[in-house]
């Protein structure tokens, strides 16, 4: 729904350099001179008469295309066409229209989403008329009408809303990934034009504000009104791609639109992303046209001595052309007659089977029914098609946290209240349970305000409460009273809450379900429904949440008149807190903590105080004081706050647990398992990442050690990064060691940092603010020599440009395959940034999705994506190219042996049909089959085993090494296709007597020798023969031999003399036995070191996949075992602490009474 | 009941299809190298090729073959030749030979070039089709460089293929003793292909073949025009002389021979060529050694596999052999690899 598109357009007139916007509110003309961008968006590239010149021109942009056109160009040159020219025309036609429809097809998308962003309504101010519009008509200056849960079409001053002050409430998920709720507010002076229609069509505001820029929390202006001048800033500005949230309407101004919106400017430029193999792909390709023009120089020399020897005396038979004056010119021509012949080294396929294999590939992952989702009817999506192969390569993955990892979703889990532990629940023989989506849940039905989604499964807390439990009743009570959650009643009895966190209103909930609702609030009082019953407490005050208390506080007044001070926080420094008659329960609740903490749940305590009225009255006049205080305001209240949070009493604890997505802890076992090392960047804070670190197995007990870079100037984080490296690998700090060498010497930016072993295994927490320094200039080889030496890296309240950076750090100097996920705008960057961006699908936010290359909607379906489509993939594209290229030079070689023996006249050893159906017809087919089906194990296995995927990431099976074997083997085939029919023919003759070695015969034994060889080789490389393989395989068999039959037929011949010249040839040679055991023999000496050397190799130096694979086939011949499950048991000792929001919370709103509405 | 089961499909309704295709789950027969089969296949196919290696041996060897180099022999025909101003002179030459052993059943008479490249790229393309059908015997596109006359009359047959055509008569007398000659009957039909003699190659429609021929001349290097090729066999005229037919169709290699004569089975030589004293009287009018050639003539009887070609055979015979000595070798380290992992595992 919320399809924004985020590619920039790329054709894009850039405008005239804007200093300053300046604009009118309802005033057209004025703003029309600055020529503002329009709210059109536009990322479609072609309109239909621009498509084809448009098309082709980019087309033979490309080097592969454009070679071919020159090709084309040579062969019309009649003195040097050795090749007729459909031989080129034929595929070159093909691969372009091929394209062009793929091309086509994807601009069509893209229209309709345009079409489909673009054409929203919205509701504009026209002539003192609310006025439906489409998104694309709205202008800079422009008053809107905005409502309730819809998207904000431009970036826009907010000028009255429905709320008191003018307050809106808008989610912005979509541009930075939060879901909680911000808070904006209009001027004064703007929002007296409430939802008057006539004051706001005559308001005549002027703006003048930055020019467009992509930072989104960053706006600076003011704001012209009869004559007064306001100052405007980011807090008065909604952004394109925001919700309104519980704000029934609102107004605004128009202020940037379209392209120049924050959140399109913050897209960044799409790059288009080329894999490594597309790299290694054009170094090849330069490397055969080298080899091309070596080959083609040495034959011309070779002609050049032949003529000279031979070929002038032959002029009684074929004298030299009149039109070619010198034997020079003659043999200059040549040379460009074998660049013609020898062209299909270079194969004007390539590029355009491995797009279909790419395209294939990514429909396999569209269509994996493993990773649909279907709570969220999500399937997986290959976004961009051009990648699958690099998914089998990953050695690095940079998660998000939240919504990644976690289902940010906080859910009530285990309490301990008065030294008991609730939560666990047990079998009638005393064993504890595992909870299970079959364990009953507690039954809520005792209460009407219940929320129905939660669920709690331990029977004697609820039991508690009936009894009337006081320290119970009191735990709850402090849980619905302490906190800064709003309520919303919509429908009578259904009750909404909105928090900042999700911590809170998971806790909020849970008093809630348990019978102590918090029904609503005003500046000074608590409505609180206990079992039924309403009572109203007075809030006395709060003392709100901030990072260096970690804690909060409210004082109410019960009904009954006694002052009581709730407290929750982070349990260390509730304990500081304490009366000192805690102590026994202090030490029970402590074993209860830590036993939350070892499920990797997120803790906090609970206490409360009695105060005496007089006491009281005197705290909250100093409070009074300090709270308008000009100077130090925060810390002078921080002191005030401490002086009554003290002797509290404690009443327990609470867990709650940051649901991880199903299969988390296991997909990174998994991931690390087959060498993939797994970075976190999150924006959360340090705590909850490490508290999820460890949940999910990123962190473990058994490490050897833990870093944590939390500096807050630049030498002292210099200091840290080194001390852990010191105690990593000591010896990396002697001048000797070779990296430390390296770093020394090299001078350049551009090289390749080598693994490093560290003595054992680590573990390194960085936070944001070292993080700006450490990814400086002069300290990011520091930070990446000590990263890259741990075994889990956690980067914790990371901006998303610093996510971005990381990615950035690592792909400079580890030239290694990077992967980001994500489910947020804040990591579109970071998803930009790496090799494959991966976007979770299906929850609100679309942004990361829509920026990624791959999406689906649990971040378990990661390990099917990688170990088993990756990898299927790489194995198919890495057979693909080198059955390519060995097809392509074993048949272009034969030309060059052949060179030898007609004088290096540039004859073709092949009929020019069979050249130019070659690659298209008789040998395509089986290797797309390949490429498209084969599996060494199935998905199962891959999945079992995660060390079948290092070949992969050592890019193993395609590299120039495997390239240049290829090639020799080529060389090797060509040879004996060239000479076994050689040997053969010569001074032979036919059983019948007639001669043998006539061109024609020649020729066709060689081709069909070749189009054996190379069938039998596919063949060979397939080890999954499906019947689409089977039905290839033998049909292009099948098929080479009824198109000899048909073209070397009487008909054609006779329609077109000149053009099947080898009529009768097939059916002449055909029959001879002879050809059927050149045939035979060629493929055996072709195929026999192939073999005997695979089969030598896995048994002498077997890798150590095939030991894997040998172990599979081992295991396969018995019934497959069922994938052993990793047991994963957390054992951690750490403790979690007080997870809020990592702002202040909404507390000061509420006590000004600034959000309440009048009543 | 039917609006429950639509509100599923409406909740899964973008849930892939459950296909064996989609799910990449088709069924399909997995290979690899196992020991089980690369072992026995390769015993198999060895031995294949080490018996075929031997039956081609043996058969080519049953080839009786007989080949006389005549340039050298003919040296004042040879030197007569090399310059042009020669051209109508005759000049012929006697070679004799002897054949020890008896040529038994058909035997063929091939002339063989050295060094004559027929293959050359501007030489195979140097023909017309569309003129060789007798369709538009005008039609010399694609000739050059010989496609008209300096009077610009076009030429039939055109182009250089046609031109070089070889043309020595070579004639075959047989001495039982050393008085009497016979010549041994030759015949100059079936040696083309079928298709070349039925299809490719037609004459001018008309019933006066050298009437067809009007409006064209003869190849340059030609003595007589097409449609007199073949004095003593009308049929064997125009382009549908066999000769001609067989030269047109290009060797691929610089070295060739080419089929002439077939012996005629009649009288004394219907069981093959007896052995004894023969010699070859040759017209020596074809130019060779301008350009370092060579001409020879061969005699020689064939098997179903051929010639006397022992390339074949040698080359199965090695193959197998490899083959069979790779396949110990692999079993070999493969029995020993498996005793060490059977220990190791253990």
């Amino acid at each position: 729904m919320s399809g924004i598109p985020l590619v920039r357009v790329p054709f894009r007139k850039q405008k005239k350099n804007e200093k300053e916007r300046c604009l009118q509110a309802n005033n057209k003309e004025f703003n029309e001179k600055f020529e503002y961008e329009h709210n059109a968006i536009k990322t479609a590239k072609y309109n239909f008469f621009t498509f084809l010149p448009l098309n082709l021109f980019e087309q033979f942009q490309r080097v592969a295309n454009a070679y071919f056109l020159f090709l084309l160009l040579l062969q019309l040159i009649p003195q040097i066409s050795s090749l007729v020219w459909y031989t080129t025309v034929i595929p070159l036609a093909l691969v372009l229209s091929m394209t062009g429809v793929k091309d086509a097809i994807d601009d069509m998308f893209r229209h309709k989403n345009d079409k489909q962003v673009n054409n929203r309504p919205i509701l504009v101010i026209v002539n003192g008329m609310v006025k439906e519009e489409k998104w694309l008509n709205i202008r800079v200056g422009d008053i809107i009408k905005l409502q309730n849960n819809s998207f904000v079409p431009a970036d826009v001053l907010l000028l009255s809303s429905s709320e008191p002050y003018s307050l809106t409430y808008i989610e912005t998920a979509e541009l930075d990934g939060e879901t909680n709720l911000k808070v904006k507010q209009a001027l004064v002076v703007t929002s007296n034009l409430e939802d008057n229609l006539e004051k706001l069509s005559n308001f005549k505001g002027e703006v003048r504000c930055d020019p467009p820029n992509n930072k989104l929390d960053k706006f600076t202006g003011v704001l012209i009104h009869e004559g007064e001048t306001y100052a405007l800033d980011n807090e008065k500005i909604l952004l394109r791609g925001c919700t309104i949230r519980n704000t029934d309407w609102c107004y605004g101004l128009v202020i940037y639109a379209g392209q120049d919106t924050k959140l399109m400017q913050n897209s960044g430029k799409t790059t288009f992303k080329r894999t490594s193999i597309d790299h290694l792909m054009n170094v090849l390709v330069i490397w055969i046209f080298v080899f091309l023009i070596g080959m083609c120089s040495f034959l011309t020399i070779g002609h050049g001595i032949w003529e000279n020897q031979k070929g002038y005396f032959f002029q009684i038979y074929l004298p030299f052309e009149e039109e070619i004056s010198s034997s020079a010119l003659c043999i200059f021509l040549i040379f460009w007659s074998y660049v013609i012949i020898l062209n299909t080294v270079v194969p004007i396929s390539l590029y355009v089977s491995v797009e279909i294999i790419r395209l294939g590939n990514s429909f396999y992952i569209n269509w994996d029914r493993k990773m649909f989702y279907i709570p969220k009817n999500t399937p997986a999506q290959a976004r961009t098609t051009t990648l699958n192969e690099e998914l089998g390569q990953i050695q690095y993955v940079f998660s998000d946290k939240t919504g990644t990892l976690t289902q940010n979703i906080m859910t009530f889990y285990k309490c301990s209240i008065n030294g008991r532990l609730y939560g666990d629940i047990y079998s009638m023989t005393g064993q504890k349970v595992e909870i299970t989506q079959d364990t009953e849940k507690v039954d809520f039905s005792y209460n009407n305000l219940a929320d129905p989604k939660f669920s709690f499964y331990d029977k004697t807390l609820a039991e508690a409460v009936k009894k009337g439990n006081p320290m119970v009743h009191l735990f709850f009570l402090c849980l619905s009273l302490c906190h800064t959650v709003m309520s919303e009643e919509k429908v009578e009895g259904e009750l909404v809450y909105q928090a900042q966190s999700p911590d809170e209103e998971a806790l909020v909930t849970a008093a809630r379900n348990f019978g102590f609702v918090f029904h609503s609030r005003t500046s000074e009082t608590i409505t609180v429904m206990e079992m039924g019953v309403t009572k109203v407490y007075d809030l006395l005050a709060i003392l709100d949440f901030n990072n260096v208390r970690k804690r909060m506080s409210v004082i109410v007044k019960t009904p009954e008149g006694k002052v009581i001070l709730f407290c929750k926080g982070a349990d260390t420094i509730i304990w500081e807190l304490l009366h000192s008659s805690c102590k026994p329960l202090q030490d029970i609740t402590m074993e209860h903590l830590d036993d939350f903490a070892g499920d990797g749940l997120r803790t906090l305590a609970v206490a409360y105080r009695e105060l005496d009225e007089e006491s009281f009255q005197k705290w909250i006049q100093k409070h009074h004081r300090a709270s308008t205080a000009v100077e130090d305001r925060e810390e002078k209240l921080g002191l005030i706050y401490e002086e009554i949070e003290k002797d509290m009493m404690l009443i327990g604890a609470t867990a709650i647990e940051d649901k991880l997505q199903d299969g988390v802890p296991e997909t990174i076992v998994t991931l690390m398992k087959a060498n993939i090392i797994i970075w976190v960047l999150t924006g959360d804070k340090q705590e909850t990442a490490v508290s999820i670190g460890y949940s999910c197995n990123m962190l473990t007990d058994d490490m050897d050690d833990m870093f944590v870079i939390d500096a807050k100037e630049s030498s002292m984080v210099l200091k840290q990064l080194r001390s852990a490296r010191r105690v990593m690998k000591p010896d990396s700090f002697l001048r000797t060691d070779p990296v430390t060498k390296l770093i020394s010497q090299s001078e350049k930016k551009n090289f390749i940092l080598p693994e490093e072993v560290p003595n054992g295994s680590y573990g390194l927490i960085i936070d944001g603010h070292s993080l700006a320094y450490a990814l400086e200039e002069d300290m990011e080889l520091e930070l990446l020599r000590t990263a890259c030496m741990c075994k889990s890296v956690i980067c914790c309240r990371v901006t998303p440009l610093q996510k971005a950076q990381m990615v950035e750090l690592v792909k400079k100097y580890k030239n290694m395959v990077t992967l980001a996920i994500g489910d947020g705008a804040n990591d579109i960057s970071m998803i930009k940034a790496a090799h494959i961006g991966v976007g979770i699908s299906g929850q609100e936010g679309m942004q990361a999705v829509l920026a990624s290359d791959f999406s689906f909607a649990q971040f378990r379906f990661l390990q099917r994506l990688l170990l088993v489509h990756g990898r299927w993939s790489y194995i198919r594209m890495c057979k693909f190219l080198c059955y390519f290229f060995y097809k392509n030079f074993a048949f272009t070689l034969v030309h060059f042996w052949y060179a030898f023996f007609s004088g290096f006249s540039a004859e073709t050893v092949f009929d020019e049909w069979f050249i130019a159906f070659y690659n298209l017809f008789y040998t395509s087919l089986p290797v797309l089959a390949l490429s498209l089906f084969d599996q060494d194990v199935n998905d199962l296995w891959s999945l079992r085993f995660p060390e079948l995927y290092y070949p992969g990431q050592n890019n193993l099976y395609f590299n120039k090494k495997e390239f240049v074997k290829y090639l020799i083997y080529a060389i090797y085939t060509s040879f004996v296709l060239f000479f076994i029919p050689f040997g053969t023919t010569y001074n032979s003759v036919r059983s019948n007597g007639k001669d043998f070695s006539d061109y024609q015969s020649f020729t066709l034994i060689i081709q069909t020798s070749l189009l054996v060889v190379v069938t039998v080789q596919v063949g060979l490389e397939t080890t999954y023969w499906t019947a689409v393989n089977q039905f290839f395989i033998w049909g292009s068999l099948a098929m080479y031999f009824s198109i000899m039959f048909l073209l070397y037929s009487d008909g054609l011949f006779l329609l077109f003399p000149q053009t099947f010249q080898f009529m009768g040839t097939a059916r002449n040679t055909f029959i001879l036995p002879q050809v059927w055991l050149i045939i035979a023999l060629t493929v055996a000496i072709c195929l026999l070191p192939l073999i005997v050397l695979r089969f030598l190799k896995m048994d002498l130096l077997p890798t150590q996949t095939n030991k894997i694979l040998a172990k599979i086939r081992e295991c396969m011949k018995n019934p497959v075992p069922p994938p052993a499950r990793t047991k994963l048991r957390r054992t951690s000792s750490r403790r979690s602490a007080y997870a809020f929001a990592h702002q202040h919370g909404f507390g000061a709103l509420i006590t000004s009474g600034k959000n309440m509405k009048s009543r | 009941m039917e609006r429950n089961s639509n509100d599923v499909r409406g909740l899964l309704s973008r849930m892939p299809d459950n296909t064996a295709f989609k799910q990449q789950r088709l069924p399909a027969w997995r290979s690899h190298l196992t020991a089980w089969a690369v072992l026995p296949g390769f015993f198999t196919t060895g031995a294949f090729f080490l018996g075929m290696g031997i039956l081609l041996i043996l058969s080519a060897k049953s080839v009786k073959e007989i080949e006389i180099t005549y340039t050298s022999m003919c040296s004042n025909c040879a030197k007569l030749r090399e310059n042009a101003s020669n051209f109508y002179k005759e000049c012929t030459c006697s070679v004799p030979f002897f054949i020890p052993e008896k040529m038994p059943g058909n035997v063929y008479m091939y002339y063989k070039l050295h060094n004559f490249y027929q293959n050359l790229r501007r030489y195979t393309i140097s023909r017309n089709n569309r003129q060789l059908l007798g369709e538009d015997i005008t039609n010399v596109e694609n000739c050059a460089p010989f496609q008209r006359d300096s009077n610009g009359i076009p030429i039939a047959p055109c182009g250089a293929i046609a031109n070089s055509m070889f043309n020595d008569t070579i004639l075959l007398s047989y001495y039982p003793h050393s008085s009497t000659r016979i010549n041994v009957p030759l015949l100059s039909s079936g040696i083309t292909w079928w298709t070349d003699k039925h299809i490719k190659f037609q004459n001018p429609r008309s019933n006066n073949l050298p009437s067809a021929f009007t409006g064209t001349t003869k190849p340059p290097y030609w003595r007589k025009p097409v449609y007199q090729l073949d004095p003593e066999n009308p049929e064997n005229n125009g382009f549908l002389n066999n000769d001609f037919i067989v030269w047109m169709r290009v060797a691929a290699l610089p070295t060739f021979k080419k089929l002439y004569r077939r012996i005629h089975r009649t009288g004394p030589f219907a069981n093959g060529l007896p052995a004894g004293n023969y010699s070859f009287d040759i017209a020596y009018n074809f130019p060779v050694t301008v350009f370092k050639g060579e001409k020879g003539v061969v005699l020689s009887t064939v098997t179903w596999s051929g010639g006397s070609n022992l390339f074949l055979g040698i080359a199965y015979l090695t193959t197998g052999a490899v083959m069979w000595l790779a396949a110990f070798s692999m079993t070999a380290v493969h029995l020993k690899m498996k005793k060490r992992n059977i220990v190791s595992e253990s």
